[in-house]
């Protein structure tokens, strides 16, 4: 037991913020405002410290809390950090306080608004952290209610359709999971949801790995937009205002892929082993398709759903090669693509508000009018397409070496999918920031200092991940290789 | 004789005798009985209930065994009549020349409920069962429109076809064991077992209490009942009575054990009967009529966690029971004040629209009360759910589980949409609505109640626990 719990203190920053703004009156809306950014700050600062005191040199779990919670049914309140889940937890400080502030904007229902959003958070912080399963499950339904709500009350374009889409696929995953971890309770050596007494007391049988690994991949996978469960993400990206958006495919999305590592392939690696094939070609799916289908695109946002489903591909093709250098790759995307589709998100949906379009053919021309956000805009683009300097590079170029390694032919169908991302990624920034102004939206306004701050914060860890990948390798890649049995 | 064994029913006894004598007076008492004297007799009630919680004993010649697990369903029924008792606030369709007699019968019927949680005998189940059974017939059709006879007459027809079969089943058990004493049968249960016309007994039996518990195949009457009784009525039927029949399944069960190829028909019960709820809600636009479709999808999860016929499957039961109480109000609270504000005693899923802006508070207590019942964290409902499905985990029950948990998804969808009615429709009339002083305290403990019991339920599974011990060691 640390003598600080400074897990449970990044928990419980959101959820007393959360607690705060519902005990604030609704009409002191900036308030509401400065008490979210009160609870995101401090998050924020107390994910810097934890990766600042994270011993690197340690594989296991640091930080260790834990807490008797429902005595006879092996249920503990209990966190802790390796490799795998401090950048993530850095990555949701990151995005939720950038998020907080490009929301600053809402006016209609501010103090439900930010409730949900600390709601949402609280409940990704924890799956992010908690070593029980029960926990994982219940933090996990816990960031994908809010997520209805957010979308179905200030969402745009198609909202309802898309709300309900989503929970209920995401729900339908959980539902995998939960007869999952149910199942791994009820054999007579486990009786407990924890996962590192599950990890050494149990010994899964491989027809039993088999068949459990494949139920809760298709449960996770459904979160991580894992073809062909990935149909509800565009539609919610899109639909979900932008600070949801940036959450969502930010931060939510890496749930999925963080729970196929965390639980499938912890607890479960000869599973995993049987079917890394199926799930590589899955993933190249995901990159191929989603790809296509961005080319295709007219809607910005619309652009960086399929983006995002053929990004997540990435990721689960480092997790298919079952190797320290694919897992290492895998975890770095998930920390890029967050941080860069968040940029994306914000970007666009600030250009949304002053233009009231994302078609990239009705923009045009915006990098003259609105220079900042027009820079903005294109490094995000740049880092999608995987350019050197950038955090994604680094990342795609790690599964990509383990993939050419493990699945040639896939691996190599892999990097020509990156041509097209090029391919679309330029387009749109073509049309829209490229060409003649649109006289309609002529009186758009560039960035102000506040909307300026938090882009610019995500850009940031973009370049410096991008320059300095070891910082982050060396947080996982001890604890990537227990994951081996190394 | 220990007073505190029989301290609640004795309460209620008394009360009735108060509403008789009342109805003698010239007088009509109506008003000041529903809106003062009910609500204080049943924080009585509720405070006499829990007092007797540690007391445990037998009365009556061994028919009647008070130990923890009935003094906590007990507990559990005087707590349902209490929230009733303050819903009645919010009543609508009840008659007021009639009112005392509601109170009569809503009284006689937390009587016989409370008699059905401690009977051991036969006959003495067979009795407190008609007395709370006949008293919820009658406040079913009280309402006075065309629907509620309808109602009250399909609730009698289904209900006395039921007692039948349970006499029956009663028949053939007491015939064999050569008692009414379902201690004594409980001993005997190792031989008889294995003679045809014992295990068919035990199964007409517990027919009855699937009656009650509105699972398939005897849920026909809970859509209409629910649609067509004034909506307090509609809460009570709902919470008290679905308790009741939790108790004494798990007492029967317990006591009787239950014939192994009764477990794979349960199973398909239970499958069928959360199929059929969550399918055929999808469709209703009759917001009760939509609970009622629920309850019935609610009744397939509790039959999966009592089919273990474990201890973990019991004692998660009771939780459930526990935490069904508390959601369902929830959801009846809103709806009976939705109703009152639109002022008709069905309202649809179009008189909740906008209700996030005409009362924020009443939305959120529907949001969670329905999230709840759709199993989601942190909420009591999915704890619940949780610890119930796990027990049938722990008995190989895997595809129940399974089914039960996809089913959960797509109940989501109807609960959603209510919820979206709430949130995002926009209302046709914007006045705020104005909820009462005892509505808004009860809604409030509720919330209160959903969430904490979710988050901390570790001390009721422990007494749940110690409940099902105490109740199974003879």
């Amino acid at each position: 037991m640390s003598p600080f719990p400074i897990l449970s203190a990044i928990l419980l920053c959101p959820v007393a913020g959360l607690i705060l703004v519902l005990l604030t009156p609704r009409k002191f809306e900036t308030a509401i405002k400065f008490l979210s950014l009160l609870a995101a700050s401090g998050t924020l600062v107390l994910s810097i410290i934890l990766c600042k005191i994270f011993n690197t040199a340690d594989p296991g779990f640091q930080f260790v809390e834990h807490l008797e919670w429902i005595k006879s049914y092996g249920i503990h309140y209990s966190n802790a950090v390796d490799g795998l889940n401090v950048s993530l937890i850095l990555l949701t400080a990151i995005v939720i306080f950038c998020g907080i502030l490009v929301s600053w904007r809402v006016t209609y229902r501010v103090k439900d608004f930010f409730a949900n959003m600390l709601f949402l958070v609280s409940g990704v912080f924890g799956v992010f952290m908690t070593t029980n399963l029960f926990f994982f499950f219940l933090f996990y339904e816990i960031a994908v209610i809010p997520m209805y709500l957010l979308i179905v009350i200030w969402g745009s374009t198609n909202k309802q359709y898309a709300a309900m889409k989503l929970t209920l696929y995401l729900l339908l995953g959980s539902a995998l999971m939960f007869a999952g971890f149910l199942y791994m309770y009820s054999l007579p050596e486990a009786r407990t949801f924890d996962l590192l007494t599950l990890k050494q007391n149990v010994h899964f049988s491989p027809p039993i790995q088999n068949i459990l690994f494949l139920g809760l991949f298709l449960g996770f996978g459904v979160l991580a937009a894992c073809f062909p469960f990935h149909v509800w993400s565009p539609d919610g990206h899109v639909a979900a205002p932008t600070a949801a958006s940036m959450l969502h495919a930010g931060v939510l999305m890496k749930l999925g892929a963080y729970g196929i590592l965390r639980v499938a392939v912890t607890l479960l690696p000869e599973g995993a082993r049987h079917w890394a094939g199926l799930i590589a070609v899955l993933s190249l799916c995901n990159i191929v398709y989603g790809a296509l289908v961005a080319t295709q695109q007219k809607d910005l946002k619309y652009i960086i759903g399929y983006s995002s489903v053929s990004h997540m591909g990435i990721v689960l093709l480092g997790i298919a090669t079952m190797t320290t250098v694919g897992f290492n790759g895998a975890l770095f995307q998930m920390f890029a693509h967050g941080i860069m589709t968040a940029l994306f998100f914000a970007c666009v949906g600030f250009i949304y508000d002053g233009c009231h379009t994302r078609m990239a053919d009705e923009l045009g021309g915006l990098s003259k009018q609105a220079p900042m956000i027009s820079t903005f805009f294109i490094l995000a683009g740049l880092c999608g397409l995987g350019l050197p300097g950038m955090g994604s590079f680094v990342a795609e170029l790690l599964v990509t070496i383990a993939a050419v390694g493990t699945y040639p032919m896939i691996g190599i169908t892999s990097i020509t999918a990156l041509l097209i991302t090029a391919f679309y990624v330029l387009t749109a920034v073509q049309k829209a920031f490229y060409g003649p102004v649109n006289p309609h939206h002529a009186d758009f306004k560039d960035l102000d200092w506040l909307q300026f701050v938090p882009r610019a914060v995500l850009v940031g860890c973009l370049i410096f991940f991008g320059i300095f990948p070891s910082v982050f390798l060396n947080w996982v890649s001890l604890s990537t290789k227990i994951l081996l049995g190394g | 004789m220990n007073l505190f064994l029989f301290l609640p029913e004795t309460v209620l006894l008394a009360a009735i005798v108060i509403l008789l004598c009342l109805t003698l007076a010239k007088k009509d008492y109506g008003t000041p009985v529903l809106g003062f004297f009910l609500p204080a007799l049943g924080a009585i009630l509720v405070l006499a209930s829990f007092s007797s919680l540690p007391h445990s004993g037998n009365l009556f010649s061994n028919a009647y065994r008070v130990d923890p697990l009935a003094q906590g369903f007990k507990c559990l029924i005087a707590l349902s009549f209490f929230f009733t008792a303050i819903l009645n606030q919010n009543r609508l369709s009840i008659p007021f020349d009639r009112e005392i007699e509601y109170g009569i019968f809503l009284l006689s019927a937390t009587l016989g409920m409370m008699m059905m949680t401690g009977a051991v005998d036969l006959l003495a189940l067979y009795v407190s069962m008609e007395l709370s059974s006949y008293s919820l017939y009658l406040l079913a059709s009280l309402r006075q429109d065309r629907r509620s006879p309808e109602a009250g007459v399909k609730y009698l027809i289904f209900g006395a076809a039921a007692s039948g079969v349970f006499l029956w089943g009663a028949s053939l058990v007491t015939g064999l064991s050569g008692t009414t004493s379902l201690l004594e049968i409980s001993g005997k249960v190792p031989v008889l077992i294995w003679q045809p016309a014992f295990s068919l007994g035990l199964v007409f039996a517990s027919f009855a209490f699937l009656f009650k518990l509105s699972g398939f195949p005897l849920h026909f009457w809970a859509p209409d009942v629910y649609e067509s009784a004034p909506t307090p009525v509609t809460n009570f039927i709902a919470t008290a009575s679905k308790a009741t029949a939790v108790a004494i399944l798990i007492r029967f069960f317990m006591l009787t054990g239950i014939p192994g190829v009764f477990i794979a028909a349960l199973g398909a019960l239970a499958f069928v009967s959360m199929t059929l709820g969550n399918t055929v809600a999808l469709v209703q636009q009759d917001v009760k009529r939509l609970l009622a479709y629920s309850s019935i999808a609610q009744a397939g999860y509790i039959l999966t966690g009592l089919l273990a016929g474990s201890f973990a499957g019991y004692s998660s039961s009771f939780f459930y029971a526990f935490a069904y109480v508390l959601m369902n109000t929830g959801a009846f609270l809103v709806t009976s004040v939705v109703a009152k504000t639109a002022n008709h005693d069905n309202p649809r899923l179009s008189d909740f629209d906008g209700l996030a802006e005409r009362s924020p508070f009443l939305a959120l207590l529907l949001l969670l009360s329905l999230l709840s019942l759709a199993g989601i964290p942190p909420l009591v409902g999915f704890t619940g759910k949780w610890i119930l499905f796990s027990a049938a985990m722990d008995k190989g029950h895997w595809f129940l589980v399974l089914w039960g948990v996809l089913n959960s998804v797509v109940s989501l969808f109807y609960y959603l949409t209510l919820v979206k009615h709430a949130y995002l429709e926009k209302p046709v009339v914007s006045a705020p609505i104005a909820v009462s002083g005892g509505t808004r305290w009860l809604g409030l403990f509720l919330i209160i109640g959903l969430i904490a019991l979710g988050l901390f339920p570790n001390a009721f599974i422990t007494f749940a626990q110690q409940a099902i011990l105490k109740g199974a060691a003879l």
